[in-house]
């Protein structure tokens, strides 16, 4: 698989965490360090995952 | 001197800074479509980013997710930063739409989906599909306003004035100098947006005791707001989904924020664009959602929670100058994205209805003409559909503020395999994305309308589903157009590997 598919795939398993943690594993947790800890934590895995792949874009020539 | 004295002073310095703004860009703005529509694609970094997140985020953020907060707790905060990881996306889609945009000339996102699918039908389907669901959604604007500025003037501000306040400046701004004007009044507003709802938070934390004891209140007061679904029943996976998957492509469905993919200068300022949007909207949502959270605890009890933060406002805690220029910081959100959208759509019917579909031959400046015509007509459309939404006492849920900006996106999530199919599929057609677009908006509004859930799904869910099915397959079954989608993506794989993009 190429870059470009292991960057869709790790999206795709980010955006199965984004129902699976909160709806399975944190429902009963109601407590600021359960959903909305994930959630926060969890974006900003995102984020910075979309900066590692940026931060490596050149200027292309038209 | 009265609250609505100092509500009216600081609405004018506000009008008085934008328009000062506005006509600076106006002396930079040159000559064609490409100027007006694009800035000519000579934005730089940090005004591109600005711009981006000024037209992405809106009254929909310290009103509609706040009161969606309010009475529905954290998955609102599930939902919104759903949005913020679909813009993980953006690897993808930034520089591709920047690159053909460069080389093919394009001015709205629909141009682009006519030239790749050889067919002026698709540009024209997915424009009025944006000319449909992107009324509701600006007018969600112009009722925040609204309910803003008669929140904090205590009701001597009615709704509709502040909703003609909006229209009025977004008119102006986006006529007086287009996308320029547009994106250096949405820079200045970005800026107001961010410090005066960092500020507020502050003060509403410090009120209740800082971080520590707020969310110590909330975790006793409500806890059950605090897990998904919550014990009231909210956010059940279905609802999620309904809410978040128009979010999730958000990215690419709305061409107020998509054609924007076409203005940066340079890769470092799509680089900048990016990144600064991505910071900014984090903590952006994170204040909008613990200003929620604050409202349940300060304000309990609302019949509308869209009033859950001009209710703080009015509140002693509150000195009454940062109220006011925290009002100021929401309105300016959300005219930042109503011109934005008024600008869009002027664009889009310029483009590919009028030069498109009636008259190919237009001159260029008969079609900038059209466009700046266009502005006026769909604001007064808002604007009407603004005063019947806000004048709507029956069931709360169906006019929030939230409710209305996904249902329209859920309209416009309709186009969004037609736009993965032009980048990715070669075996796309134009019949494809025209039948998938159409019958898909149908579902949508049907279901929308009825209020059916079949199996509990949402409209947007339903939609989406026989929106993909129909595009892949009568895609299969029609004939694509091979030459340009040879030319097309083959451009796409050499500049994306020269460019190191994925």
């Amino acid at each position: 698989m190429g870059k470009t598919g292991w960057a869709w795939t790790w999206f795709g398993f980010l955006l199965a965490l984004d129902v699976a943690i909160p709806w399975f594993v944190l429902t009963h947790v109601e407590k600021m360090s359960g959903a909305f800890l994930f959630w926060t934590i969890w974006v900003v895995v995102a984020i910075i995952s979309a900066f590692v792949i940026f931060l490596k874009w050149k200027g292309a020539r038209r | 001197m009265s609250a609505t004295f100092w509500v009216w002073f600081g609405i004018a310095i506000y009008i008085a800074v934008g328009l000062v703004i506005a006509v600076m860009a106006r002396r930079r703005l040159g000559a064609g479509v490409s100027e007006f529509f694009l800035a000519n694609r000579r934005v730089g970094g940090f005004v591109s980013a600005l711009t981006y997140s000024a037209t992405t985020y809106s009254a929909f953020m310290m009103i509609g997710l706040a009161g969606l907060t309010y009475i529905t707790g954290v998955g609102a905060l599930g939902f919104e930063l759903t949005y913020l990881c679909g813009m993980f996306m953006m690897v993808f889609f930034l520089p591709r739409f920047w690159l053909v945009g460069r080389k093919y000339g394009y001015i709205s996102p629909m141009e682009l989906l006519s030239d790749r699918y050889q067919s002026k039908w698709v540009g024209a389907t997915a424009a009025i599909l944006a000319l449909v669901f992107l009324v509701p959604y600006a007018a969600v604007q112009l009722m925040g306003i609204g309910y803003l500025m008669n929140g904090v003037s205590q009701g001597a501000i009615p709704v509709v004035a502040g909703i003609i306040i909006a229209v009025l400046c977004a008119i102006a701004w986006s006529n007086i100098a287009g996308m320029r004007s547009v994106a250096w009044t949405d820079a200045f507003q970005a800026l107001i947006m961010i410090v005066t709802s960092a500020a507020v938070l502050g003060v509403v934390v410090a009120a209740l005791g800082g971080f520590g004891s707020f969310f110590g209140k909330l975790e006793s007061a409500t806890p059950g707001l605090l897990t998904v679904p919550t014990a009231k029943g909210a956010w059940n996976i279905n609802m999620f989904i309904g809410y978040a998957l128009p979010w999730l492509f958000f990215l690419i469905s709305n061409p107020q924020v998509s054609q924007r993919l076409f203005i940066p200068k340079s890769v470092t300022a799509m680089k900048q664009m990016l990144g600064g949007f991505l910071i900014f909207g984090f903590i952006y949502t994170l204040i909008s959602v613990l200003w929620g959270f604050g409202a349940t605890l300060l304000v309990p009890g609302l019949e509308k929670p869209d009033l859950a933060t001009p209710t703080i406002l009015a509140l002693p805690i509150i000195p009454m100058g940062l109220a006011i220029i925290v009002m100021i910081g929401i309105t300016a959100a959300a005219i930042s994205t109503i011109d934005s959208v008024l600008l869009t759509l002027s664009s889009v019917w310029a483009r590919d209805i009028h030069k498109g579909l009636i008259n190919p031959k237009v001159s260029e400046a008969r079609e900038l003409r059209v466009g700046q015509w266009v502005i006026p007509i769909m604001a007064i459309i808002a604007f009407v559909f603004a005063w019947w939404a806000a004048e709507q006492t029956g069931n709360v849920l169906e006019f929030m503020i939230a409710r209305l900006s996904v249902a329209a996106s859920a309209g416009l999530l309709m186009a969004v395999p037609a736009i993965f199919g032009a980048f990715f599929w070669k075996r796309a057609t134009a019949s494809g994305a025209i039948v998938s677009c159409i019958v898909g908006a149908i579902v949508v509004l049907l279901f929308q309308v009825t209020g059916w859930k079949p199996l509990g799904w949402w409209p947007g869910t339903w939609g989406f589903i026989v929106c993909v099915i129909l595009f892949i397959g009568v895609s299969l079954a029609t004939k694509p157009p091979r030459a340009k989608a040879e030319e097309f993506i083959g451009y796409l794989k050499e500049k994306l590997a020269e460019g190191k993009f994925i």
